[in-house]
């Protein structure tokens, strides 16, 4: 895959629960290095299409690759370059925090001798360090929030997947949230859902707006002054 | 270690230190032991095809409570979206967690072993029985696990779960009933279906690869079933 191929590419995606589309003939492309922002309302097909780039979800029809590998064809190979926090932040409560991110990476393919470095790198950049020995269980909202976004990061992933990142955070918790999707930016490609335009308007380089499963546009921040009547006229 | 090793090694935690599997563990071994210490001062008889029977009861009973919560729970949890975007196969999952329910009723069969251990000490029993007991125990074990893997899979509530793969071991227990109410070919279909039928010729101290077959076969058919059910999305 060259430099300048986009990272995750999805060609007329439809996804189908029976005969119901969650997503409809989707077209989008993800460049290196971007963060992308998916806006919708609640049932627009956002966390759909992320299940769908993840591997969870297979498409209908349409294809996906990611970091040129089909999702479907070779889920393995996809799934190695991904990094995902899924929207109700599923961690293991029975576990430690240093525990489940070493079991995290482990399964994501570090090697032995790598965990101890790789946990410790990530605890530290999300401030976890702190909650190594702690169980699960135990923590916050707001350092489970980080856990999870820990072990998304722990394997050094080129795409990071977080399906509505803010939600159930208090400001200050949104506010470091929005720092470290911030400072991913240039070394990783991240693809984020939000149903809050002010979220992702200050995260994103580009947002895909989506409604009832239909991609109604794409649009740079930078060059979208007006973003709010933007999607106020397209949905 | 492989990804199968590190599902393997986090499954083996979470059975072994989960309250259930004591409970599940005590409840197992204070029945055979009273059953045992009965039987043994009653009868004056060195041999456990009693016990085995027993056995065979409790694991039909118990085994759905320990496989209930196998992917019920991490449904519920949403934990099953991280186990299913990693890059491990849907096999190493179900394999991981079967094989995780599987050391610890062979963990409690091994405790059984007390058992023959003292008939052996005392007196003289036939031990061909005793072999073929503990090996159709352990098959028997094998097929229980993957059929409440199975309903397990299809559920995210754990009790729905329990009494579906208790409905289907009972089911599988009387189908050797059934098949005297069923027309020929479907009478033998019914009466090779039964699980006590294979349970018992080994429990007797007769090895057959039939016997043997029928657990395997749909051990292995089951596993490939709920790898199917949760590859399916």
């Amino acid at each position: 895959m060259s430099d300048r191929s986009p990272v995750i590419a999805a060609r007329r995606v439809t996804k189908l629960y029976g005969a119901v589309p969650a997503v409809r003939d989707l077209t989008l492309e993800v460049e290196r290095g971007e963060i992308l922002g998916l806006l919708g309302p609640n049932g627009s097909g956002k966390t759909t299409f992320l299940r769908m780039v993840t591997g969870y979800l297979s498409p209908s029809t349409g294809t996906l690759t990611v970091a040129g590998h089909d999702t479907v064809g070779e889920p393995m190979a996809a799934r190695r370059h991904i990094g995902y926090v899924p929207e109700s932040v599923p961690l293991y409560p029975h576990m430690r925090v240093r525990e489940f991110l070493a079991f995290m990476a482990r399964l994501r393919g570090v090697a032995r001798s790598e965990v101890g470095r790789a946990v410790a790198s990530v605890s530290e950049r999300l401030a976890v360090a702190d909650v190594l020995a702690t169980p699960i269980r135990a923590l916050s909202r707001g350092y489970r929030q980080r856990v999870a976004i820990a072990q998304a990061l722990v394997h050094d992933p080129q795409i990071v997947i977080l399906d509505e990142p803010t939600n159930g955070l208090d400001p200050r918790q949104i506010i470091e949230t929005r720092r470290l999707l911030q400072s991913l930016a240039g070394e990783r490609t991240v693809l984020i859902s939000s149903h809050i335009l002010s979220e992702v308007e200050k995260v994103a380089q580009r947002v895909a707006i989506l409604l009832r499963g239909e991609l109604l546009a794409v649009r740079s921040v930078a060059d979208t002054p007006d973003l709010e009547a933007l999607f106020l006229s397209l949905t | 270690m492989s990804a199968l090793g590190v599902l393997l090694k986090k499954e083996l935690h979470a059975t072994f230190t989960s309250p259930i599997a004591y409970a599940i563990g005590a409840v197992f071994l204070l029945v055979m032991g009273y059953t045992f210490s009965l039987t043994l001062f009653f009868t004056k008889v060195a041999n456990l095809t009693y016990i085995f029977h027993q056995m065979y009861v409790l694991l039909v009973l118990l085994v759905p409570v320990l496989t209930m919560r196998a992917f019920a729970e991490e449904r519920r949890t949403d934990t099953l979206e991280l186990l299913l975007t990693a890059p491990v196969s849907t096999a190493s999952i179900v394999l991981a967690k079967f094989l995780a329910s599987l050391a610890l009723l062979a963990a409690m069969l091994a405790a059984s072993l007390a058992y023959p251990v003292v008939l052996g000490f005392y007196g003289h029993p036939d031990w061909a029985p005793i072999y073929g007991g503990y090996l159709a125990l352990v098959l028997l074990s094998c097929l229980l696990v993957s059929v409440g893997m199975l309903t397990s899979s299809l559920t995210e509530n754990q009790v729905v779960a329990a009494a579906a793969s208790l409905g289907i071991f009972l089911m599988l227990w009387f189908a050797d009933s059934a098949a005297y109410l069923m027309p020929e070919p479907l009478d033998v279909f019914c009466l090779n279906l039964s699980l006590i039928g294979h349970f018992t010729t080994f429990v007797r101290g007769s090895l057959f690869l039939s016997d043997a077959g029928y657990y395997l076969t749909l051990s292995i058919l089951t596993l490939f079933v709920t790898t199917r059910v949760l590859a399916d999305r």
